[in-house]
């Protein structure tokens, strides 16, 4: 959308314009979140199934249920630091460079637990067992989670900066981007609670 | 004072010089999309681990060209331009904006990165009638190769991988066939909306679906999908590399099917005009907003499904190999908490096409627009909570079958009421039985019979018989094919007027319908004797003992073909011979009709004020 009032394609203002966004986002949040239990719907499906003991093979790895709560712990925190920016919009953009920090940790330290993974077979390169393959998926999605909120968070920052954007429009934006990281935050939590159930 | 399409018009053509989206189109996408494909193959070629498996490091190697195809083709066409410009803090300009909608670019339009809904529809439409051509020719291969026991027209194999073929393309095809062209075209008028909520994420769905379609189509040189469009697991895992085809073509569309879904539920939601109450939206809109409503939760099952199908073929997890501890049913789960909902993805807004189209050729109010929203939604409501009906045979739990027979034939109640709305409507009326009129007969009769037919699926005692025989395949093309690409075709002759400025050749379109619903008839209610005693589906020959239905079918086939063909005759001669349409040769009284033809930039001159229901024939204006 343009900052450029003199000409809208819409016509319409710019809370109307921030309002409808947001209503975008929440329905693509739908999506994520179905995208989300159909993850933890295959994680107890194969854990509660254990075809021929696969689920963590004898001598078998695991990650530990702590690792999992620090993955999602920067999402959280991103959240949270987001929250209080809304409410003190003149320091937006400092706490906005918080929230970008929080995610690319996240990022690497998701980036990190994946290319360290204990449960490969060296000679195969196959997966241990059915756990070892849900987990891999919850950390992708996580770690897509992280990637897309940090090109969020690097614009939100980047456009603080700047005198040019309609300060109306970008206060519905930070509502829209509130609702994504707080979504996130949320399925991290979930990712975490399944995982924590080994 | 002047009009907002006058301020439009009265503007000089946007020319945006120093902008890149100017010298950005088709071509450069084709071109950095190929690019991206070659370097992505090449690299990875190069690059990958030796002691890699030849099976996985080809699927890998194939799937990252794929995917990357997609992405390079987007950011040719300039897809990305408005998040970045977003992300650097320099926001796309009045007059980009402008440019991005195509205005004063004629036919060019068409081949950019366009944002006008009214361009997206009409590229969604062609893609629907090539999607369907490809589909039906293919379906016309497959009925050659059955038209007797023995024949030698294909080969087993090739068999194999036209029934799967068939099955996505049409299956993907008629997700769109009214969504994508009525739903962007013509909604947005229907709800007196300027544009669609967000106009560039209307083209990013159109061009990433589009993107699908060359990946799909390389299935063929890649050997094919041997697995049907279920691509059940673990075949699918085992299957050659065409399957990997199918796997990006589903993640692809699903990405595609959440963009559009989110933008049509955002604009009817949030852009209708002053005084559209809810009971006032046309029903068409209503019917479309729940289909796709239903899409956006239901496809990233399938997405995920994917996603696992292709980590066991490429990093060797164990989803669905019970050697590691994964499960076939897992992907059976997946696979139809999407698959039976999309059936009513499908349907839904074929059947409000032709709710739209009864009030207006029997000049009566629809009867019960209530009753037709509450069958609607519980349809929608009770088709997620049916999917496992698919899996009676499969060896799963039996107890369950229970609660899952009882909440498919539950659907039936909610089916009922939309007939009856239609039924109600055409009671007592006396129809004015042009072209799309005919449609709404031709879906109460092959409706009938393919609800009916289902009754007899759902109930396990009797799917124990039926189950994977051809009498299943008739079923669901008596719903799919009887019923929503009825409503579609219905569809397209109703708003061509709207979408061309001329009037569908009646003539053809009155032979075309003839063609196809008795062709219709003669190929399924052959398929119905087959399949009831006993032929089983997706095989590539038979017993003599069917040979005589299968002929029957086969026959039948020839006439749909033959019909279609008429069809997209009319549609391709209409659209430049055709007789210049009025602005509302059907007397309707939704809002598209109170546009002019061509629709200017921003639809309406004044935003439309509604002060009554878009039904009320024959009432006294109050």
């Amino acid at each position: 959308m343009s900052s450029d009032t003199k000409f809208h394609v819409h016509h319409d203002a710019p809370e109307v314009v921030g309002r409808r966004e947001r209503l975008g986002v929440r329905i693509l949040i739908v999506a994520d979140g179905s995208f989300l239990f159909a993850m933890i719907f295959t994680y107890f499906y194969l854990r509660n199934l254990n075809v021929n003991d696969g689920w963590i093979p004898k001598g078998g790895h695991t990650f530990s249920a702590a690792s999992g709560w620090m993955s999602i712990l920067p999402l959280v925190v991103a959240a949270i630091v987001h929250k209080f920016g809304q409410r003190n919009i003149k320091q937006i953009g400092n706490f906005s460079i918080i929230t970008l920090l929080a995610y690319l940790y996240g990022a690497y330290y998701q980036f990190h637990q994946m290319s360290n993974m204990p449960f490969i077979v060296k000679d195969t390169h196959a997966f241990e067992g059915s756990y070892a393959s849900t987990w891999v998926l919850i950390a992708g999605a996580n770690m897509f989670h992280y990637i897309l909120a940090a090109f969020i968070a690097l614009g939100l920052v980047i456009r603080a900066r700047r005198a040019s954007v309609d300060p109306t429009l970008e206060k519905w934006r930070m509502r829209t981007a509130s609702s994504w990281f707080t979504w996130i935050a949320i399925a991290g939590v979930i990712c975490a609670v399944t995982t924590s159930m080994i | 004072m002047t009009t907002l399409s006058q301020q439009v018009s009265n503007r000089p053509i946007p020319n945006p010089k120093k902008s890149l989206i100017t010298r950005l189109n088709m071509g450069t996408g084709l071109i950095v999309g190929i690019a991206f494909a070659l370097a992505t193959y090449y690299s990875m070629q190069t690059t990958l681990d030796d002691a890699t498996l030849n099976f996985q490091r080809n699927n890998q190697v194939l799937l990252a060209t794929m995917f990357m195809w997609s992405i390079g083709f987007l950011v040719g066409i300039g897809a990305f331009i408005g998040p970045f410009r977003w992300l650097i803090g320099k926001d796309l300009t009045a007059e980009e904006q402008l440019y991005l909608a195509g205005d004063g670019q004629g036919i060019k339009r068409y081949f950019k990165y366009c944002t006008d809904h009214k361009v997206v529809g009409i590229q969604y439409l062609w893609g629907v009638i090539a999607m369907l051509a490809v589909g039906g020719s293919m379906a016309m291969m497959i009925r050659t190769q059955l038209a007797q026991p023995g024949a030698k027209f294909i080969t087993p194999s090739i068999y194999n991988s036209l029934v799967g073929l068939h099955g996505i393309t049409m299956i993907v095809a008629m997700i769109i066939v009214a969504t994508g062209p009525f739903g962007n075209f013509i909604m947005p008028i229907m709800i007196g909306a300027a544009d669609m909520a967000f106009p560039r994420l209307n083209a990013l769905s159109w061009w990433v679906l589009f993107t699908a379609i060359p990946v799909l189509c390389s299935a063929w040189f890649l050997g094919g999908i041997p697995t049907g469009w279920t691509a059940y697991a673990p075949l699918s895992v085992q299957a050659g590399p065409g399957m990997n085809a199918f796997i990006a073509t589903i993640i692809i569309f699903a990405v595609s099917t959440a963009v559009a879904g989110a933008n049509i539920t955002a604009t009817v939601i949030s852009m209708r005009a002053k005084g559209m109450t809810w009971n006032r939206v046309p029903i068409f809109v209503i019917g479309a907003t729940i289909s796709v409503a239903l899409a956006v939760p239901a496809f990233p099952t399938f997405m995920v499904a994917m996603i696992q199908t292709a980590m066991d073929r490429t990093f060797l997890t164990g989803f669905f190999d019970s050697n590691v501890g994964g499960s076939g049913w897992l992907y059976a789960h997946l696979f139809w908490i999407m698959g039976h909902p999309e059936v009513y993805v499908i349907l839904l807004p074929g059947v409000a096409i032709l709710m739209e189209i009864v009030p207006v050729f029997v000049r009566k109010p629809l009867f019960s627009y209530t009753a037709a929203v509450v069958g609607f939604a519980g349809i929608a409501g009770l088709s997620v909570l049916v999917w496992a009906h698919h899996m009676y045979m499969s060896g799963w739990l039996p107890m369950l079958n229970g609660p899952f027979m009882v909440t498919t034939e539950m659907i039936s109640i909610p089916t009922g009421l939309i007939f009856l709305v239609i039924l109600g409507t055409l009671w007592n009326g006396k129809p004015w039985l042009k072209v799309p009129m005919l449609g709404v007969y031709a879906f109460l009769w092959n409706m009938l019979i393919g609800g009916i037919t289902g009754l007899y699926l759902s109930d396990v005692p009797a799917d124990n018989y039926l189950h994977g025989s051809m009498y299943v395949t008739a079923h669901f093309h008596y719903t799919l094919m009887g019923a929503a690409l009825t409503g579609a075709v219905a569809g397209l002759s109703y708003w061509y007027p709207k979408m061309t400025g001329r009037m569908l050749n009646e003539r053809a379109g009155y032979i075309s319908f003839w063609f196809v619903q008795i062709g219709f008839q003669i190929l399924y209610l052959g398929m119905f004797i087959a399949g009831a005693e006993g032929q089983p589906r997706r095989v590539s020959d038979y017993a003599q003992m069917y040979a005589n239905s299968n002929r029957i079918s086969t026959f039948g086939a020839y006439l749909i073909g033959t019909g279609f063909i008429v069809l997209l005759w009319a549609v391709i001669h209409s659209w430049r011979n055709g007789v210049i349409a009025p602005m509302n040769p059907w007397g309707a009284k939704t809002l598209e009709w109170t546009v002019p033809y061509p629709v200017p930039l921003v639809n309406f001159d004044t935003p439309p004020v509604v002060t009554s229901d878009p039904y009320g024939y024959g009432k006294a204006v109050k």
